[in-house]
């Protein structure tokens, strides 16, 4: 049995959230209105910091929510053109150090959160921020201190989401759960985007923990709050095809993969593909993939080098690619999931350095096209 | 934009996002009062309203209670309300909307967003959608002001919504039959979440109260950490929780007085408990309207200045559209009319009003595709 994606009204998976929300195609579309109303003025003649801030902040939850990679780009772009222009306002650093964040520079972040907190900015303001950071570099004694501290003194939706998320990411998943219905229940605001977000930090929560009916609860819950959210139905699809409803699985994929400029869904589709029978596609989906995260590699390495390492192992077919990508991902974050990523591309890049050793050797693409068979 | 942007949970969604109330006699019908709800500030071409929220406007019948430096409104319990509502718009990328206005009586006048002529019923015509920003201010003189703590304002100043569009619902309404008598009302705008408790999200009276006069922190020695505006926000115009109060009324007295300053001298003085002569009327946050007076174009605030100078007003008071207000909060905080009115540099929005339904101008071309 699957669960629809597309219902009509908005339930958390556990179904303890009765609010009523503003429908999720409206809240995209409004969204995008903010983006377009803000976007011409973006400019110190035109704009306040405040406004400036917005738009950047606008910006990267649009990228978060479309996966799109060119709307990431284009706030850290205008972080470091308000940072330029505002050298004073703290403001402007905190905006910078949340875009730095996203695309894995988290000593960057780190950096300018220090610089906001020397110019003025409150110390609360600015540890939730450094919060965010640890927990993307895997210091969560630190992130957990600030998180825990945040929702004692202040237990609000935001304060106890952002803890459900570190709890999530810990593998505490009682804890989690129950602190998001407790955040869900506070909520007072009417956008969806919130409650999509912490639907699906618990559904890749239970995805990593091997529960893929819960994983899939949660993941339907966010994308019932905003069918277009992209991140949310990438994952909702590997976990169909995870319980081997391949068809169904590639049928939502391929229109993400189509049209994303994150490769992270043709990489998904080239893997499932190939594991429900369809090498041609899957040959194309992976030649598709391969190709963006070499750009993308080679422009924001920080923020791609566990995602491309990921799909160098699997679908890619090409361990002595992911082998590097994966040892500068642990540099950068030393998350439980960065160490099993560079122990498996450290096997794979054995195994296939002692295929090598028994075999003529052959042409690059001839090594990729066996090393596919292989791991096939 | 006089409200936008005026607390944290209100940026959540923009279509909750008030940003104006207006309130004027119908120009060419004194039978009938039209309010004006604007929300979604700075709104893309693609806005639309949230199927998730109630827009609502109150009337309640007001009276003068008393005038001279205790001047105050006395207003009624009882009050009627104008519920607006919209569904979610097709697939086909389109903005228009179906939408409802359920009148006092158990109407509901249907109507199309976008539609110049709105939707009718019996004493009421509603319309709603997207039109061009009809307010008009310069934020960077006003930062800048308070920031230096000296005038900012230059002899041509830059409009900062200058070509922006928001969401506006206009209701036009036969007042002696629907509000109940009248002919002075209290009014104030609202959204509000539905659901079977609905919680209000935003509510809205008079201009630049929660911005210009509550926003700035630094001068208000009693709660300069609180971000006190979701707080306000969140409570009923027509009866604000005794706990609070006093904190707003700091906030007020301490923001009002650094107006007060701004011209070298005092022209409000404050009385023995600390209090700014016009934080009373501005606490009672809704803007007060005489119907029985006809449309003029500048009115705003002038029954309270006529309170408390103890003499009749002259004017509807409410709010016009193309009134420039910001001309008038500055005159009235700064020197109290005991001078020469103070001009911020910003004189006219893009687009005037008209004085016909639905009164405000068309939306603006997105920047950048000419006009």
């Amino acid at each position: 049995m699957t669960t629809t994606l597309h219902g009509k009204r908005s339930t958390s998976a556990s179904g303890t959230n009765t609010a009523v929300v503003t429908h999720g195609t409206i809240a995209l579309r409004n969204l995008e209105a903010q983006i377009e109303g803000l976007e011409p003025n973006s400019t110190p003649v035109l704009s306040r910091v405040e406004e400036r801030v917005w738009l950047i902040d606008l910006l990267a939850l649009r990228g978060s929510i479309l996966s799109s990679i060119a709307d990431y780009e284009r706030a850290l772009e205008l972080a470091h053109l308000l940072v330029r222009d505002a050298p004073t306002e703290a403001a402007a650093f905190l905006a910078r150090a949340r875009t730095h964040a996203v695309f894995h520079r988290f000593r960057d972040a780190l950096d300018d959160l220090d610089v906001a907190e020397r110019l003025g900015a409150d110390t609360e303001s600015v540890d939730r921020e450094r919060a965010a950071v640890f927990q993307g570099l895997g210091r969560y004694e630190e992130a957990s201190a600030i998180r825990e501290e945040d929702a004692r003194r202040c237990p609000s939706f935001e304060s106890l989401g952002a803890l459900s998320t570190l709890c999530a990411e810990l593998g505490d998943t009682e804890r989690a759960e129950r602190l998001h219905a407790e955040s869900v229940r506070r909520y007072r605001g009417v956008s969806p985007l919130p409650l999509a977000t912490l639907d699906f930090q618990l559904g890749v929560m239970w995805m990593h923990e091997g529960q893929l009916e819960r994983a899939r609860d949660h993941l339907g819950a966010a994308c019932r709050y905003v069918p277009a959210y992209a991140l949310a139905q990438g994952h909702f699809a590997e976990v169909e095809a995870e319980l081997c409803h391949f068809d169904l699985a590639i049928a939502l994929l391929i229109p993400l993969a189509a049209t994303s400029d994150d490769p992270d869904y043709a990489a998904q589709l080239a893997r499932i593909c190939a594991d429900a029978g369809y090498p041609d596609d899957a040959r194309y989906w992976r030649e598709r993939a391969a190709a963006r995260y070499d750009e993308l590699i080679a422009v924001h390495p920080e923020a791609f080098a566990d995602h491309a390492a990921e799909f160098w192992l699997a679908a890619g077919s090409d361990p002595r690619k992911a082998l590097p990508l994966a040892r500068m991902n642990l540099e950068i974050r030393k998350t439980p999931r960065a160490c099993s990523l560079l122990s498996r591309a450290i096997a794979a890049d054995e195994a296939a350095g002692a295929w090598c050793v028994a075999q003529p050797q052959p042409s690059q693409s001839a090594t990729s096209a066996a090393n596919e068979r292989n791991m096939q | 934009m006089s409200d936008h942007f005026s607390g944290p949970r209100a940026l959540a969604d923009p279509a909750a996002d008030l940003t104006d109330l207006y309130a004027f006699p119908a120009p060419h019908n004194p039978q009938r009062l039209v309010v004006v709800m604007d929300v979604f500030g700075k709104a893309g071409p693609g806005a639309v309203f949230s199927d998730a929220v109630i827009y609502r406007f109150r009337f309640r019948r007001a009276r003068i209670a008393a005038t001279g430096p205790g001047a105050a409104f006395g207003v009624d319990p009882d009050e009627v309300g104008f519920d607006i509502t919209f569904d979610v718009p097709g697939g086909d990328g389109t903005t228009l909307q179906r939408g409802r206005c359920r009148v006092p009586g158990g109407e509901t006048v249907s109507f199309s967003t976008n539609d110049d002529r709105g939707g009718t019923g019996r004493g009421v015509r509603v319309f709603a959608g997207q039109r061009s920003e009809p307010f008009f201010l310069d934020v960077h003189t006003i930062l800048e002001s308070a920031e230096t703590r000296k005038l900012a304002f230059k002899k041509v100043g830059s409009d900062t919504l200058y070509g922006t569009n928001v969401l506006s619902i206009v209701l036009e309404l036969e007042w002696a039959e629907l509000l109940g008598g009248g002919p002075i009302f209290a009014i104030v705008c609202e959204t509000l979440r539905k659901g079977p408790r609905p919680v209000r999200i935003e509510r809205l009276g008079r201009p630049e109260i929660k911005n210009v006069s509550m926003s700035f922190k630094t001068f208000d020695q009693v709660n300069r950490d609180l971000e006190i505006r979701d707080l306000y926000n969140s409570e009923d115009a027509f009866a604000l929780l005794p706990d609070y109060v006093s904190a707003y009324r700091a906030r007020l007295n301490a923001n009002l007085s650094f107006w007060d300053s701004l011209d070298g001298k005092t022209d409000w003085p404050l009385d023995e408990g600390g209090n700014h002569p016009l934080t009373r009327l501005l606490l009672a946050d809704f803007l007060v309207i005489d119907a029985s007076k006809p449309f003029q174009e500048t009115s705003y605030f002038e029954i309270e200045r006529a309170m408390l100078a103890d003499r009749p007003h002259a004017s509807p008071g409410g709010r016009w559209l193309n009134e420039d207000v910001m001309d008038s909060i500055f005159t009235l905080y700064i020197n109290g009319g005991n001078g020469p009115r103070i001009n911020d540099g910003i004189d006219a929005p893009i687009a005037w009003s008209s004085n016909v339904f639905p009164y405000l101008a068309p939306p603006n071309p997105p920047k950048g595709q000419g006009s």
